[in-house]
């Protein structure tokens, strides 16, 4: 079958994909907070309210857990809610019903029932919203057993993921950089699923592997470049799943590269890199590795407002080309 | 003096009760300064505004432009020693309570000299000082937090209260039902004030919550439930007077509903999609808060056209120092970034 | 039944004795009263001897290892004997039913160490005792008493090129092996397609050498480095632990040292031939050439024949500018065998002697265990500094040098008197660096390598 491939944005996108989703199942319907008329506090959603109508482009009012509540209930008896949280930090509103209710449910039944529930959380920093609008806790949820946790890093892969999100039986958590809703890609036209679990390599390398999540893979693949430049090889694997891990495609990049370096926005510690890093440190790749393992996180603070501060609280290209260069160079 | 002004003064003194209630209660100077907070809360709304477009304010801001006379009204019963919670919305709070307009801008303009550090930026403006337990970023956040320090002034006997502002869109967060519960079993010194603007960002009160006013909410938590004309600054007052005096004796909560309107949209990306441009126009052509305040002192005397002019004269000026104090003011060092992420032990 | 060795109790007070230092290997054939290994208390060094006479097996506290006294540590058994394993796992709680397995503070040797041994390309003979030597060295490159540093990837890649990391200088942070260091062994020691034709000569070479670093720049000039009198060719990792060289760097062994023969050559020639013969058989063009202290004389003598292509010439303390040198020193160090005997005598090296770390004693008390070894470098006493004498003069081989160099002293060398320098052709730069004794190598360890580079830089 021939597939037309458009420049599309993120956003468009995962718009795109719940357009879809909508036509080919009536079981599909989206519930949030402002995705109707208002088109999504990103407009993500944008004029689907027009094309579907207010009974499956549903506004809750602001009452989150309970939203997330309905929406695992929905789930678990024949529909397949897309849940929009307006900022991913207003999960911790409804941490109850996503953690305690939807991961647990199928486990705690037995297996009598399923949630195929599909949420969305414009995450990360960036945008000057301070520190309760501006936080990246996939980790978090990334840390509950039942949960399946994405963070596409491109138009193409939010689409696919999206869709596969949708096929799956479990509760998958969908976390979108807000910075990355207008940036544009390729995306093919019609449906496809990107799978879930599977870790990309988005430049191969040989020099040092570089493992990054979200906005954090398109930082790395600058990075990347400018290495190039200085001789330096890099491999940028998008890991884009966070839960299920892609093990084998990070180790079998470490046993080529011996040098690792995590990039993502999530606080430092306890998060996505000091997974990868054990995952690194317990596997065969060990044996190969020829320097320490470096993580470039958020740093251990709330994300501030002042813009420079903002900045300074997550990774950068720099903070990259820095890390890369000393690993290379035997400095660290 | 003018005639409406001879007319009301001749009534004052014939008899007290024909006014409204903040003539009654407060005195000239006490009203010029109310009248003087509303304008500094709409100026300054505007100064932030007008910033930024000129680029000058990072992320993104919730003004309060039509919502001053809640604000102002709210506070007038209250004490330096009384506490707030506020909301996102929440530059008016912090003003009416006490705020300096110069560390504000500083704040927005992310310097160090504002009262966050620029560390909070709009979202989470506030001066403790006075008071302020800080503006949310997250909807209803603040309303358990307020009764958590209604508790606390109870179990200290300070006789202080605590008002806790919200807009309607938080009466149906599960916070806000569980706090009020709370304040009523144990009679706390709360007053619950939801600014009530019609819409929680794009979605109307209608859409989005089950009975027709909020106030009716309170039947639920055994309080009293009010609903006021929220751009009349003397219904507000007038609430908020007799809601404080209960707590301060210990009688427990109240929830005031004001009804009102914000000008502009939701935040700085609202396109105003969900709302008519009639409605919008008809509510600051018809219903604005300091236009109605100022006709009322000027009809009761307490106040004239050269009055209101210097007030808005000297509003001006203070707006202008301010937000020059904002520019010249240093940024933080990168260095502190983790500053007071925990606190420093001695 | 073979003998038991065990943990002794040496103190009081003592319920566990770490072992700092083996003096024999597994498979070692010992004689009873043999000394064995070293026991560190919290009061002192205490040395215990083999009960026993035949073949060390089953070492099962390895250095670092803290041990309950009493248990056993190793087992002897007596030639003839048929080796059966001790299953030490079942003598140990017998022997002290209380006691905790040996606990490892540091391991040495992560890795088992590979059968045939190391450098088997390596024309040398086979080294005496390297890895013990050999690992000292890397510690003491360290700085202090811990298991090389090395990456997984390096420990990974040294096992299956038979090397040990303890042979192998790290140009990481903090010493720190990595895959280009162990790389860089392989070429020298392994018979890698690239290097089989250089290994292939090094056969006639006489001496053991070994590069120390392949140098960033492969095209750069290398850096021959000739050692002192007692000393050997890894004295010279220290210089280059943790920092990157441009240069490739080549260190020899002097007869009756390290690794090279024990037979002393008569006269400084017949060595500095020697030495030309190793370079040619690594295929060195032209270099630079640094000596320490009885190195430095051979390397000017090297200079001054002009058969090998030196550049530039750096000597470091060298002897071979006066008639005096430390009589006292020289024959207090070939007799010392024990690290009481030995200290006194190291401090005299030093003016600070904070900076004989423990693995440096350590290494030179290994040496001084090698019997072969402390004969031949008697017999270079006795010819070299006859009487406490140097019996050489190489002021007219400098005099009618012809390319750059630098003397490097220390203002209070207690061997050879920084006073010598005096009256050197005017074109030689000297640098006397204060508060400084017989090592700058070690004691201005930057400065010295300032001043090797810049030579080598200039001179390229």
């Amino acid at each position: 079958m021939d597939t037309t491939i458009r420049e599309l944005s993120y956003a468009q996108a995962i718009q795109e994909a719940m357009a879809i989703a909508m036509e080919r199942d009536e079981r599909v319907f989206l519930m949030g907070e402002d995705i109707g008329v208002y088109g999504g506090a990103f407009q993500v959603t944008g004029d689907l309210v027009h094309r579907f109508g207010e009974d499956r482009v549903m506004d809750t009012p602001i009452s989150e857990l309970g939203g997330a509540g309905v929406a695992v209930g929905a789930a678990v008896t024949g529909m397949r809610p897309i849940f929009e949280f307006q900022f991913s930090d207003f999960a911790a509103l409804a941490m109850e019903q996503i953690v305690n209710q939807a991961a647990k449910m199928r486990y705690m039944l037995g297996g009598a029932v399923s949630v195929p529930l599909v949420m969305r959380f414009p995450a990360g920093s960036g945008t000057g919203a301070a520190a309760q609008h501006s936080q990246s806790i996939e980790a978090w949820l990334g840390h509950v057993p039942g949960l399946k946790v994405v963070q596409p890093a491109t138009p193409h892969d939010a689409k696919g993921l999206l869709l596969a999100a949708l096929e799956d039986p479990d509760p998958v958590m969908i976390f979108e950089h807000k910075l990355l809703y207008k940036m544009k890609g390729p995306v093919p036209e019609g449906y496809y699923t990107t799978p879930i679990g599977k870790a990309e390599i988005r430049r191969e390398g040989k020099d040092v592997t570089i493992v990054a999540t979200a906005i954090m893979v398109h930082k790395a693949l600058e990075a990347a470049e400018t290495l190039a430049s200085e001789g330096i090889d890099a491999e940028v694997i998008d890991l884009r799943t966070i839960r299920p891990m892609d093990r084998e495609t990070v180790i079998a990049s470490v046993k080529k590269t011996s040098r690792l370096i995590c990039v993502y926005e999530g606080v430092k510690t306890l998060g996505v890199g000091a997974e990868v890093s054990a995952m690194i440190a317990e596997s065969d790749a060990f044996d190969f590795l020829d320097a320490p393992i470096i993580r470039l996180g958020g740093a251990e603070t709330p994300i501030p407002y002042n813009p420079e501060l903002e900045k300074a609280a997550v990774p950068q290209v720099p903070d990259i080309l820095k890390s890369a260069r000393d690993l290379v160079n035997g400095v660290r | 003096m003018d005639k409406a002004s001879v007319n009301a003064k001749a009534a004052r003194e014939e008899g007290k009760h024909n006014l409204p209630f903040a003539f009654r209660q407060y005195s000239p100077e006490q009203l010029k300064e109310a009248l003087r907070k509303m304008y500094l809360i709409r100026r300054f709304e505007e100064g932030a505004e007008e910033s930024y477009t000129r680029g000058f304010i990072h992320g993104t801001m919730h003004l309060s432009i039509g919502q001053e006379a809640s604000a102002v009204g709210i506070s007038l019963p209250l004490t330096d020693d009384d506490m707030i919670t506020s909301t996102h919305r929440g530059h008016g709070h912090c003003i009416a309570k006490g705020a300096d307009v110069s560390r504000m801008f500083a704040e927005f303009f992310g310097k160090e000299t504002g009262y966050c550090h620029g560390r909070g930026g709009s979202m989470h403006i506030a001066d403790v000082s006075k008071g302020n337990l800080g503006a949310n970023g997250i909807v209803g956040g603040g309303i358990p937090i307020a009764v958590g320090a209604a508790l606390s002034m109870k179990k200290q006997k300070t006789g202080r209260v605590v008002i806790s502002w919200f807009g309607d869109g938080a009466n149906n967060e599960g916070a806000f039902h569980e706090a009020l519960n709370m304040a009523s079993v144990w009679k706390l010194p709360v007053i619950f004030v939801c600014e009530n603007n019609g819409y929680g960002m794009s979605t109307s009160t209608k859409r989005a919550t089950a009975v027709p006013n909020i106030a009716d909410r309170a039947a639920a938590y055994a309080m009293p439930g009010i609903v006021v004309d929220g751009n009349n600054l003397s219904e507000v007052a007038e609430a908020s007077h007799e809601a404080v005096e209960r707590a301060r004796r210990g009688e427990g909560p109240t929830l005031i509903e004001c009804k009102t309107y914000r000008h502009r949209g939701h935040s700085k990306s609202d396109r105003n999609r969900y709302r008519t441009k009639e409605e919008i126009e008809d509510w600051i052509n018809n219903r604005d808060p300091i236009r109605l305040f100022e006709e009322q002192m000027q009809e009761y005397g307490v106040i004239n056209a050269a009055g209101i002019e210097a007030v808005r004269a000297d509003v001006e000026r203070e707006i202008e120092a301010a937000i020059e104090f904002a520019k010249t003011s240093p940024s933080p060092d990168i260095a502190s970034l983790t500053r007071d992420v925990y606190t420093d032990l001695p | 039944m073979p003998v038991e060795v065990i943990l002794p109790k040496v103190d009081m007070d003592m319920e566990t004795g770490r072992i700092s230092r083996w003096y024999a290997k597994d498979g070692d054939a010992v004689t009873k009263g043999q000394l064995l290994f070293e026991i560190e208390t919290d009061k002192a060094a205490m040395e215990v001897d083999a009960p026993a006479s035949g073949t060390l097996r089953d070492i099962s506290a390895a250095e670092g290892a803290t041990v309950p006294v009493g248990q056993a540590v190793a087992w002897i058994f007596a030639d003839g004997e048929e080796y059966t394993p001790t299953g030490k796992s079942d003598a140990t709680p017998e022997a002290t039913p209380k006691a905790a397995p040996a606990e490892m503070e540091s391991a040495p040797h992560p890795y088992p160490l590979p059968a045939g041994g190391e450098r088997e390309a390596s024309a040398s003979p086979p080294p005496s005792s390297p890895r013990s030597r050999g690992e000292d060295a890397g510690r003491q490159m360290r700085g202090n008493d811990e298991a090389p540093r090395a990456t997984p990837l390096a420990r990974r890649l040294a096992v299956k090129a038979g090397l040990q990391l303890a042979d192998i200088s790290g140009s990481g942070p903090k010493g720190r092996i990595t895959r280009r260091d162990v790389e860089a062994n392989i070429a020298v020691s392994s018979p890698m397609p690239a290097v089989k034709e250089s290994l292939a000569s090094t056969a006639d070479a006489p001496l053991h050498a070994v590069w120390l670093r392949q140098g960033n720049d492969p095209s750069a000039m290398p850096l021959v480095l000739i050692h002192g009198f007692g000393a050997d060719l890894n004295s010279w990792r220290p210089l280059f632990a943790g920092i990157q060289v441009d240069s490739p760097v080549l260190a020899v062994d002097l007869p009756g040292h390290g690794s090279s023969t024990r037979d002393i050559p008569e006269n400084l020639d017949a060595v500095a031939e020697q030495v030309e013969r190793t370079l040619s058989a690594h295929q060195i063009g032209p270099f630079v050439l640094v000596g320490h202290s009885f190195g430095g004389a051979v390397a000017a003598t090297i200079t001054d024949r002009g058969n090998a292509d030196a550049r530039a010439l750096a000597l470091i303390s060298t002897a071979g500018l006066g008639p005096e040198i430390n009589r006292a020193f020289l024959e207090g160090f070939v007799g010392a065998r024990s690290e009481a005997s030995l200290m006194p005598w190291l401090k005299q090296l030093v003016v600070d002697d904070s900076l004989l770390s423990k693995p440096f004693v350590n290494a030179t008390l290994a040496q001084s265990a090698d019997e072969g070894l402390r004969a031949a470098q008697k017999v270079i006493v006795d010819s070299y500094f006859a009487d406490g004498t140097q019996t050489f003069d190489i002021r007219p081989a400098l005099a009618s040098l012809r390319i750059p160099v630098r003397v490097i002293f220390g203002a209070g060398d207690r061997i050879i008197p920084a006073a010598h320098v005096a009256g050197l052709p005017g074109e030689i730069a000297t640098h006397i660096f204060a508060a400084t004794g017989h090592m700058p190598q070690l004691e201005r360890r930057e400065q010295v390598l300032r001043i090797i580079q810049e030579l080598a830089r200039a001179t390229a």
